[in-house]
């Protein structure tokens, strides 16, 4: 890769770039060539919220302002929330500068031509590393260069959240840290969506595919918080198991500007959100990319209604599953738990 | 003199201590939810002494033993002979989390088996019964009959100790299995999808229930059909004295009421000391069996309970082809002990409620019998207007007390409180749903949710119906009202009839077999209609609040229980 390129591609990285583009970006672009249905978009490198960081002095006010604070390992989870606050509202005095501005103004611009849309709608998602699920923004339906421009540098920031703060300090990995690359990509307004994973995170299972989907962008499942359909499907040869149709009461979409929550009418709640020929695209391509990257996948996909099936499926990111380690527990420690938590929980 | 001395208790009267008294009680705790369900019609100063102050032992107990994290327990108190409770609700979220790590240990045991824990508790219980039936009473000394006071409030509290135990860690698996599949599948505990996979348990109830069929059948194998079929009930008992198979199938019936564990040791009202128990007045049981014996062979009830059993194992079987893989054990778990909370509910009346109630009202009216030969209360059962207390001063000496100018006047103040409804709430909230909202929702108690308060009616405007209440057993009805508020109303009710009421209880249990459909005033889907309703395949709507005011007698009625919706059609 030359020196000197701070923005790239996605068809123009692969694994190896994990260090440059952060770990997203890097398996965006081994999708792109494993000839995979992702969406069009580029990376913003590290180098570029380094020099962003290093312009503006803003890594500089954020070190001197933690190594302030002294010790803070023990201390109660308000320090965080506090710590988070000051520090992601000075990244909002900081104005990107103006080259960073042209380069990413140019790549966008590029993007739009090359879509045939202008001011396309993107999303803007962090890319560390280090994968850490959940802990970094995501910003939606992002539209035209200013608010694309702000999204990034507010990603940027999002290395300070609390629980991002929280993690580090409890991992003993220094405050300052989790320089941020950043996906752009071109916006999926996903008809349904949802997760596969390659392996049961639960049991451990690697025999089956296990898909949770629901109507809408996949927020609307990543988040956990709304009963969503499960569908089962075996991976030799590609058999739907088991259906669960869930009553899917809520669902995010976009608006003008950005996505929320609403509600799904009637009539759409409690059928299932995808086909059964979708049921089976989502699981072929999750298996192709459990075994073209060697390791079971947690993947994050989106049907398209503005694409003709089969082609209207896309993978929006993948990363390795995590299965949880806990031994299984009984039912009765289940029911147990869900009493208490459900009832009599503060 | 008298009225000197009337201004001398009148703070503290009606049930002595547990008096509700605004200032001092509304002070202490913001909402008073009226206990319909235990107390239409009103009830004696007697039980409702006993009520207030054991069975809200009997919660403090239980929330404290299983550490239920959000409620402590609940105060009872007596008004106008109406019971309210009001719930300790736990508000500091710290204390919950805390309570919260002793629950989980505590509900473990009755989680993992409930059959031998109940079994056990049964055990206990009757051992001590057949210690209170040691005594003697008619020829107890007395000092024997002031011991014996104590020895029944000993097992009064100790009966409520363990009905509470019980039903708190039963009743919390019926609410988790409903909250999931309303979540799941939008299914709630007043669909027939739900409530088919509750019924068809047998237990020590049904076994009952068959045995008074078989002596129908009996009495028909021995020629008495007759008997039965051409007397009442009372008369049946001397008539059956005056031939010598009369003799044999009485006394057949009688070894079997005295040496059954349960037997004849069972109350006709459920909630009060002042009606007869089975052993008292067979009378009741016979009508039982000439009930059996006009509906005829037709009706069997095995075969009723066969079907609905398998129904259920059906109904069961289908839920779980729709569960997700990974959570059909935990649903099946969820399922199987939710029917013990369904079946508890129905047979933990007989060895806790019921049999110590008629051996509370053997031993008081015992005393009853004592005071009134010498002349220090009217009849022996204006004992049931005093309170244990007031006997312990005067059991001893009774020749030296007049307690008639109490009796009389708690009496005729318990005889105006039946033509006076109670509110359903007494509160200093803004209303009766906020009064709901804070201080019975958070104490996520499943028996105030389930029994005593019931959820509230949901109308559905565009049906178009007169009357809404909760579904306790779906399907349709159509047929004549007949409103039943007292016990002995219920021998007018006909065949197909629509049984209107304030709520049911175990000793109302057979009627279910005569009626077309039922409507109670009170009650959730765990009250007992609910669950005998569906037991025996009835339509029953609960908690409409309002059926026994709304609908009169002779009125045509239709239920579409399914919806809760009543119509009253002329």
């Amino acid at each position: 890769m030359s020196s000197g390129k701070l923005i790239f591609r996605f068809e123009e990285l692969g694994q190896e770039h994990n260090n440059l583009v952060g770990k997203k970006c890097a398996n965006l672009g081994e999708m792109v060539r494993m000839g995979l249905p992702v969406p069009p978009g580029f990376a913003i490198s590290i180098a570029v919220y380094r020099k962003f960081a290093a312009e503006t002095g803003w890594a500089e006010e954020t070190s001197h302002y933690v190594s302030s604070l002294g010790e803070l390992k023990g201390q109660n989870v308000a320090i965080f929330d506090e710590l988070s606050q000051n520090i992601q509202s000075t990244i909002e005095d900081k104005e990107v500068p103006e080259d960073i501005k042209r380069m990413v103004g140019s790549y966008y611009e590029e993007l739009c031509n090359k879509v045939v849309i202008p001011n396309v709608a993107v999303s803007v998602r962090s890319s560390g590393t280090e994968s850490r699920p959940g802990m970094f923004e995501t910003y939606l339906n992002v539209i035209g260069i200013e608010d694309v421009v702000d999204k990034i540098r507010k990603v940027w920031g999002s290395a300070y959240t609390s629980r991002a703060i929280a993690f580090r300090v409890n991992k003993d990995i220094p405050i300052v840290g989790d320089e941020l690359g950043v996906a752009v990509s071109k916006m999926v307004n996903a008809r349904s969506a949802g997760i596969a994973f390659t392996v049961n995170p639960v049991t451990g299972d690697t025999s089956k595919i296990i898909i949770d989907a629901n109507w809408g962008l996949g927020e609307g499942v990543v988040s956990g918080a709304e009963n969503v359909d499960r569908f089962v499907v075996d991976k030799e040869a590609f058999a739907i198991l088991d259906t669960y149709v869930g009553k899917k009461a809520k669902q995010v979409i976009t608006r003008k500007r950005g996505a929320y929550w609403d509600d799904v009418p009637l009539e759409k709640q409690s059928i299932p959100c995808m086909s059964n020929d979708e049921i089976v695209a989502v699981a072929k391509l999750a298996m192709l990319l459990e075994e073209r990257l060697g390791e079971p996948q947690d993947i994050e996909w989106a049907i398209d209604p503005e694409s003709t099936p089969p082609n209207n499926v896309f993978v929006l990111q993948t990363r390795p599953a995590k299965v949880a380690a806990k031994k299984p527990e009984s039912v009765t420690d289940r029911m147990i738990d869900l009493i208490a938590k459900r009832f009599y929980s503060p | 003199m008298s009225e000197k001395k009337q201004q001398k208790v009148k703070i503290w009267d009606g049930t002595p201590g547990y008096d509700f008294i605004k200032e001092i009680d509304l002070a202490e705790m913001p909402s008073w939810f009226h206990d319909g369900t235990h107390s239409i019609p009103p009830v004696t100063t007697m039980f409702g002494y006993q009520w207030a102050r054991f069975c809200s032992h009997g919660l403090k107990f239980a929330c404290t033993e299983l550490s239920i994290p959000t409620c402590k327990g609940w105060e009872i108190r007596i008004l106008n002979s109406g019971i309210y409770c009001a719930l300790h609700v736990v508000r500091d979220q710290k204390e919950i989390a805390e309570r919260e790590v002793k629950f989980r240990q505590a509900l473990r045991p009755w989680i993992e088996d409930f059959d031998s824990l109940w079994a056990g508790y049964k055990q206990e219980l009757l051992s001590i019964y057949i210690k209170l039936l040691e005594l003697d009473v008619d020829n107890a000394t007395n000092l024997q009959l002031y011991y014996h006071n104590y020895d029944l409030m000993r097992a009064y509290m100790r009966m409520w100790e363990i009905h509470f135990m019980a039903m708190y860690s039963s009743f919390n698996t019926w609410l988790l299995l409903e909250t999931m599949t309303k979540e799941r599948f939008g299914i709630s505990d007043q669909d027939p999808e739900f409530q088919d996979m509750m019924r068809g348990f047998n237990n020590k109830v049904y076994q009952m229930d068959k045995k008074m069929w078989e002596f129908g059948q009996l009495a028909i194998e021995m020629n008495l059909e007759d008997v039965f079929k051409k007397n009442k009930p009372q008369s049946i008992l001397a008539k059956l004295q005056q031939s010598e198979k009369g003799k044999e199938w009485f006394k057949k019936f009688m070894d079997y009421m005295k040496t059954d564990d349960v037997g004849g040791w069972r109350m006709r009202r459920f909630t009060d000391l002042n009606e007869p128990y089975w052993l008292e007045d067979p009378a009741t049981p016979i009508g039982l069996v000439k009930d059996n014996i006009i509906r005829g062979i037709s009706y069997d009830l095995e075969a009723t309970r066969a079907e609905i059993a398998k129904k259920r194992e059906a109904a069961i079987a289908a839920f779980l082809s729709r569960a997700p893989q990974e959570e059909k054990d935990l649903f099946e778990g969820l399922i199987r002990l939710s029917g013990k909370a369904s079946s508890y509910s129905e047979e933990h009346d007989l060895y806790c409620e019921l049999f110590v109630h008629a051996l509370m009202r053997r031993g008081y009216l015992a005393m009853g019998r004592r005071l009134a030969e010498k002349g220090a209360i009217d009849t022996p059962d204006d004992i049931f207007m005093l309170n244990p207390d007031e006997i312990d001063r005067v059991i001893m000496v009774p020749e030296s007390h007049d307690m008639r100018w109490i009796t009389r006047r708690r009496k005729a103040a318990w005889k105006e409180a039946h033509k006076n409804p109670n509110s359903p709430v007494i509160t200093n909230r803004a209303s009766i749903e906020e009064a709901v909202r804070l201080d019975l929702l958070p104490s996520g108690d499943a028996i105030a949710l389930k029994i005593i308060v019931g959820e509230m009616p949901q109308p559905k405007p565009e049906l178009k119906a007169d009357l809404w209440g909760i579904c306790g057993c779906s399907g349709e009805a159509e047929g004549t009202a007949r409103v039943v508020i007292m016990y002995d109303d219920l021998k007018k009710v006909q065949p197909g009839d629509i049984l209107v009421c304030p709520n049911t209880n175990p000793t109302w249990t057979p009627v279910f077999g005569l009626v077309g459909g039922v409507i109670t005033d009170a009650g959730g889907t765990l009250c007992h209609a609910a669950i005998i309703g569906r037991e025996y395949g009835v339509p029953t709507i609960v908690n409409t609040q309002q059926g026994t005011s709304k609908i009169k007698t002779g009125q045509r009625v239709r239920m579409d229980a399914a919806n809760g919706a009543i119509y009253i059609l002329e």
